[in-house]
């Protein structure tokens, strides 16, 4: 048994943009170390802007994307060793995705439930006896829904939370250890922000489902996580305990990021906001664009 | 302090950039036989006064990007004004822009009316230098020398803190905040007396978004413009509006200035969008709302929060509620708050 | 499907004509079986008629009825475009999903090999063959010599299609619900490939019939299966337009012209009404 489920070890990307004459190295990830205990539990959070390396980091965890140079082990295997069906769906039955957009993780032509019952069909382990449609029917259960309200709906018929719900039952399905969620409330309406938020929280403490949340939004990201990293261009700036980080960071960027949170309130209603911008980013600086 | 936010110029009299009486704005589709009527924007009310940013709140399916098209005269077909009408301060009597000529309309575009939008792609054409928008866009309106308007294009530029160069690159040479900044200069630099800004800043990384929003606010404070100024992001809203209306399935549901709405809400709906809001530093739990937003091409009956509101009784689902005046300047649509008025 | 061809009747004139002009033609073909004479026997009427009650089209110089001549030539020029169609689809469908999927170097190798396919002059390769084959050459090779052609361009436009597909994240969601790379492309690629396929064959149909008449007419095929090439052939031979038997041209010619323009009509209505974002756009956008 093997203490770590996850274990990033320096991993960096690098992608060539361009062709033979202009070429263009961008180092989307450069050397980022992280580990997930396999005992415990825990939410980690990714935090960073565009052009961060977050998503490419994700990708990279989901096996979505090889490494330039580094490893990455799940449980101790290397994932670039993964090959084969049959080692692609132990490892998909290991750790599963959530996406951005509620409304485009499912193909709109088709009815939903399609792709729960195939999780399931393709990854029936441990629970036996429950035939499908139950097995379906509970991990809609679990997250505030059931079959009965989903079976024969396309995705447009059902609202962006509804969705992402029907998103996460889904991962459910494979039983997975690892949740890797690439921003998965930022398309979703306020109202209904905080209740996928918090089923993150129970998916942790009641079925011991690690996640990765990758985010712009340290609000939630305070909200929800154990654990934070903070991203800039490519390089992790500031990682640890979610409140300590955030309450008192220590690198100048994590600074600059929380304070540029737009508190849902008025603190001073004729306090000017121009003045309290000045310096942050001086005139004429290019961003770099990812 | 309120009153002060309430009548940012102290001068009621003079007559309100924009007046929105009991807009009806349906997208009303026929396809395959099967026809379809969507009531995105169903009796709206409300008014822009000169020189204040005027927020306006909703989720996905509110109905704010139809109210938006409709007030700047985007209307195609399957979207049609049914009812009500938008008298603008400068095009008075025609009660919206879709009704006047089209030379007429061309004129206002720009000098009296400009739009920041979220893909600021919209307005810059990708295939032409940052400064040959200026030139078709405001040099008609500005007019004089060319020499002079490069010096006032420069002039106004150094306000969103964008070096001249900008004038000779393209669009996608820029980044997404340079690219942003630009839009607001050109939208900016006729002095309009009125702006729209739909989502300007919600593609943007939070660092630039502050930026952007503070260099809104100061041009708008040195022209003395109007904004009315869209995005579902509480947040931006706190920090740059100074009053909020609050949409919810195609009506208004509440409007105040900005402090009072997050100080003191009064719709249910409204409550929960503000305390469900995480805050860094604050660790009690948030919950979100139960149920759904509704389908606009059926809604519920009566008022349509009921069915996810926590304090619906018998009469939400018989009745609509109107929006009425709980308290100065604080107007709200809820029966719990207002009471079963008869009249 | 039912619904699908009840809309299209309904809200499409285009379709409507389309669909008119095909039907004559194919229930002109189909006569072909009910055809009195063998196609191919000749003076088994007199010869030079023109249009009667008894000969509706009028007689050939070679003493055959134009109105039974123009069935099986229908018959026959409708059977050749269909097969080309048919194994060229196949064939772009199985190139344009499996490029488009895989990319990497699987997608350059069957790239190259398309592209050479688009570049290759078709009209001299047919009359080289025709020259090394001479008699040899039947229909049924010439059709599947055009469809080795026909496929290559389709294959390009399906390509691009399924490469937008896998970058959005409902291929991801299949990827990680466990469906196979088959289960992928025709579950979940395919409903956004067929309005293309639709639309394609028809105007492959129209392509490849076009050019086995002009082959047909020059004589570079197989004259003796009745076409409508091959009438225009015979007719040319017998000098049919100065002798004044117009009726020998111009009726295989009609008919050949009511299949093009019915053909190109469904193509284009067909693929109006089919286009998966016009479908979904009955969802409304109420935002």
């Amino acid at each position: 048994m093997n203490d770590l489920l996850l274990d990033v070890r320096e991993v960096s990307k690098t992608f060539v943009r361009g062709r033979l004459l202009s070429r263009e190295k961008i180092v989307a990830v450069n050397k980022v170390s992280l580990q997930l205990a396999a005992r415990r539990p825990e939410i980690l959070a990714i935090i960073g802007e565009s052009g961060s390396g977050k998503t490419t980091l994700a990708r990279m965890i989901l096996n979505m994307e090889t490494p330039t140079s580094g490893r990455l082990l799940l449980d101790g295997t290397d994932l670039a060793t993964i090959n084969g069906s049959a080692g692609r769906l132990a490892f998909m039955h290991r750790v599963q995705p959530i996406f951005q957009n509620p409304f485009e993780s499912f193909n709109p032509l088709k009815r939903v439930e399609r792709y729960l019952l195939m999780t399931r069909l393709r990854f029936a382990g441990t629970a036996g006896g429950s035939t499908t449609a139950e097995a379906v029917d509970a991990a809609l259960h679990k997250v505030g829904l059931s079959l009965r309200e989903v079976s024969g709906r396309h995705p447009h018929e059902l609202s962006g939370g509804q969705l992402q719900r029907v998103a996460i039952a889904r991962a459910l399905l494979a039983e997975p250890k690892l949740i890797v969620a690439d921003e998965p409330v930022s398309m979703i309406d306020a109202s209904l922000r905080m209740s996928i938020v918090n089923l993150f929280r129970t998916l942790r403490d009641e079925l011991g489902i690690s996640i990765i949340y990758v985010t712009h939004d340290l609000a939630t990201a305070y909200y929800i996580s154990d654990r934070i990293m903070i991203m800039q261009k490519g390089s992790v700036v500031e990682s640890g305990d979610a409140r300590d980080v955030l309450k008192a960071p220590r690198h100048p960027y994590t600074y600059q990021l929380r304070e540029a949170v737009l508190l849902p309130e008025v603190a001073n209603v004729s306090a000017n906001a121009t003045s309290s911008m000045n310096g942050l980013i001086s005139p004429g600086t290019p961003e770099r664009r990812a | 302090m309120l009153a002060s936010v309430a009548q940012p110029h102290g001068d009621q009299d003079v007559q309100p950039l924009l007046v929105v009486r009991d807009l009806q704005a349906y997208y009303r589709t026929s396809h395959a036989g099967v026809r379809r009527g969507i009531r995105a924007v169903d009796g709206v009310s409300f008014t822009v006064r000169r020189g204040e940013i005027y927020g306006l709140a909703g989720e996905s399916s509110s109905g704010k990007t139809t109210l938006i098209k409709s007030i700047a005269g985007a209307i195609k077909p399957p979207l049609e004004i049914v009812g009500g009408s938008m008298e603008f301060a400068f095009l008075p009597g025609y009660g919206g822009l879709h009704r006047a000529p089209r030379a007429m309309v061309e004129r206002i575009r720009w000098r009296h009316l400009s739009y920041i939008m979220q893909g600021s792609m919209n307005v810059l054409n990708p295939v032409r230098r940052i400064g040959s928008s200026f030139i078709d866009f405001a040099y008609p309106h500005i007019g004089g020398s060319r020499k002079q308007f490069e010096q006032q294009v420069v002039a106004h530029l150094a306000r969103v803190r964008l070096d001249p160069s900008v004038l000779s690159a393209f669009p996608h040479e820029l980044s997404g905040g340079m690219r942003q900044r630009a839009t607001l200069a050109l939208a900016t630099i006729c002095r309009p007396g009125f702006i729209i800004a739909d989502e300007p800043t919600t593609a943007l990384d939070v660092v630039v978004q502050k930026e952007v929003l503070g260099m809104i606010r100061g041009i708008q404070r040195e022209t003395g413009s109007s904004v009315l100024f869209v995005t579902h992001d509480m947040g931006v809203h706190a920090h740059i509006t100074d009053r909020l209306a609050i949409m919810y399935a195609g009506r208004l549901v509440e409007e105040a200035a900005t402090a009072e709405i997050f100080g003191n809400p009064l719709h249910p709906y409204t409550k929960n969008l503000i305390s469900s809001l995480p805050r860094i530093g604050e660790d009690a739990p948030r919950t979100g709302l139960g149920g759904a937003p509704p389908n606009l091409a059926d809604p519920p009956s009566g008022c349509r929060f009921h069915p996810r509101c926590p304090l619906a009784s018998e009469i939400c689902s018989r009745k609509v509620p109107v929006m009425r005046e709980a308290r100065s300047g604080h107007r709200v649509a809820c029966f719990a708050v207002n009471g079963d008025d008869p009249a | 499907m039912v619904v699908f061809l009840r809309d299209l009747l309904r809200y499409r004139a285009e379709f409507r004509i389309g669909l008119v002009l095909v039907a004559i033609v194919l229930v002109l073909s189909m006569l072909a079986s009910f055809s009195p004479y063998p196609p191919d026997s000749v003076y088994v009427v007199p010869p030079d008629l023109p249009p009667s009650s008894t000969y509706w089209f009028g007689t050939t110089s070679r003493g055959q009825d134009v109105f039974w001549q123009v069935s099986f030539a229908i018959r026959n020029t409708l059977l050749f475009g269909g097969t080309v169609a048919l194994v060229s689809r196949l064939l772009a469908l199985a190139v344009g999903l499996i490029s488009g999927y895989k990319g990497g170097w699987i997608d350059r190798a069957l790239m190259s090999v398309n592209d050479t396919f688009i570049v290759i002059p078709l009209l001299p390769i047919l009359v080289l063959f025709y020259f090394v084959m001479r008699d040899r050459i039947s229909w049924l090779m010439l059709a599947l010599i055009m469809a080795c052609f026909g496929w290559a361009y389709d294959a390009r436009l399906i390509r691009s299609v399924v490469m937008s597909l896998r970058h959005r994240e409902f291929t991801q969601t299949s990827l990680f619900s466990g469906m196979s790379t088959w289960q992928i492309l025709t579950e979940e690629h395919l409903p956004y490939v067929v309005p293309i396929l639709f639309s394609t064959t028809m105007n492959n149909m129209v392509w490849s019939i076009g050019l086995e008449v002009t082959l047909a007419v020059l004589g570079f095929t197989d004259i003796n299966t009745p076409t409508i090439g091959g009438m225009i052939y015979w007719a040319n031979q017998h000098t049919a337009m100065v002798a004044g038997i117009w009726w020998w041209i111009a009726f295989p010619t009609i008919a050949v012209i009511m299949a093009f323009i019915g053909l190109f009509l469904l193509a284009v209505s067909v693929n109006a009404h089919i286009d998966p974002r016009s479908r979904l756009w009955s969802t409304g956008e109420a935002s």
